[in-house]
């Protein structure tokens, strides 16, 4: 599942506009989505792996720039999270993120369905501010050399590398 | 979006992580770029070799063994132990590198100190802005572009795509957890390993004391903020195991 975690990180940078980004596969979508340029890719849909769905509200032919008031919406490939799956639901009116949803949330036990009960709310927020901020860095607990390698800071050192 | 100057971008593994380094060039020639670089790198790397508790040879793994005294060890050892007194008293003792199981470990601090030491380099270099991320654990100077303050996002403590909240950055950042590394935090109190929070970030002026103080928060959560708060400058962000979240001072966060 490490793709799809990787279409997830595109996706909660940039309000989850990035998983309407990605149409390529190799291309890093973080760069992509962290310079808020996404939404201008958005004609570009994504159907990930096996469980990806899009639809789109306007116009949406392949690789046009989203017109401005133009509604699309798409949802992600079902990731696990740590404790279960979710699968999360994304709007986009324009350049803007206007709703984030959760569609498909399925975790293993009643203290992790509690936990994300909580958590999926806060995540809403979360995601939206982040969309709209441009970021130099990101803190966190110390990551291992290897956990480097997925992290938002490595897409991050990625985007500015000369 | 605003764009301002290209940062150039550097990524050293050390210390078991990576340093991320995000610069200003400004003027500076090329080669003046470099150099100021490799030595910010070669301090991180020195400062790795001294420290590292994972190292039986190390200089820090020998005073911890007492097979060493202070006078015989690199200046910097003497240096870093005054940095974790200032710091275990500032925390009001939830950061204690005495109390660890081991013996003296200085890690919940040292990071954050090399980082200090690796951005002063560049600054002394000539450099007219830079960040240094220590694999989630970062200081700036300067700003990024005119007009522009850096900005870091804090990880969500279970998402590790998704941002907890984006926070503009004049000094030092840091932030302590158990989501990377499983339950390494020890409560001093009781050696053992202990985390009441899910997440805990620290700002302040220096990230040697932010470092120290995240941990403090990691391990004692809400009990440990008002050390955070009497600490000039600092400030403290909190997200608590059940998802519920709290500061501490004065802590701006990009609200978009």
């Amino acid at each position: 599942m490490k793709r799809a975690s990787w279409y997830l990180t595109a996706g909660a940078v940039a309000g989850f506009a990035g998983v309407l980004a990605l149409s390529s596969r190799t291309s890093p979508a973080v760069p992509v989505a962290l310079k808020g340029t996404s939404p201008a890719r958005a004609g570009q849909q994504h159907h990930g792996s096996g469980s990806g769905s899009s639809t789109a509200g306007g116009n949406s032919s392949g690789g046009q720039p989203a017109a401005a008031g133009q509604v699309q919406s798409a949802t992600g490939p079902v990731t696990p999270y740590g404790y279960g799956e979710l699968d999360v639901r994304v709007t986009i009116s324009g350049n803007r993120v206007t709703n984030v949803t959760v569609p498909v949330l399925r975790t293993a036990e009643p203290y992790s369905q509690q936990l994300a009960a909580q958590v999926i709310p806060m995540l809403k927020s979360e995601v939206l501010a982040a969309g709209s901020a441009q970021i130099n860095g990101v803190s966190g607990a110390t990551y291992t050399s290897q956990a480097y390698a997925t992290s938002l800071q490595a897409a991050l050192d990625k985007l500015h590398r000369k | 979006m605003s764009s301002g100057p290209a940062l150039l971008t550097h990524a050293e593994p050390a210390m078991g992580t990576v340093f991320s380094f995000a610069l200003v060039p400004g003027p500076l020639p090329d080669a003046d770029l470099r150099s100021a670089i490799s030595a910010a790198c070669a301090c991180l790397h020195e400062a790795d070799a001294t420290f590292s508790t994972w190292d039986p040879g190390s200089p820090v793994s020998r005073y911890r063994r007492g097979e060493a005294e202070l006078a015989g060890l690199p200046a910097e050892v003497a240096e870093v132990l005054v940095d974790c007194q200032a710091a275990r008293q500032a925390s009001g003792g939830w950061f204690d590198p005495w109390a660890m199981p081991g013996g003296f470990d200085p890690t919940g601090l040292v990071k954050g100190w090399a980082v200090d030491r690796a951005l002063a380099i560049l600054r002394r270099a000539g450099l007219p802005a830079a960040m240094i991320n220590g694999g989630g654990d970062l200081a700036v100077f300067g700003r990024p572009g005119p007009g522009q303050h850096w900005r870091a996002g804090i990880r969500h403590p279970w998402r590790a795509d998704a941002l907890a909240g984006v926070v503009e950055v004049t000094a030092a950042m840091a932030t302590s957890g158990s989501y990377e590394r499983g339950p390494h935090l020890i409560d001093p109190a009781t050696g053992e390993p202990a985390c009441r929070a899910a997440s805990a970030t620290v700002t302040g002026p220096r990230l040697a004391l932010a470092d120290a103080l995240a941990t403090a928060v990691a391990v004692g959560g809400d009990g440990a903020l008002a050390a955070v708060t009497a600490a000039p400058g600092y400030a403290a962000y909190l997200i608590r195991p059940d998802g519920s979240e709290t500061t501490a001072g004065p802590i701006s966060f990009v609200t978009g």
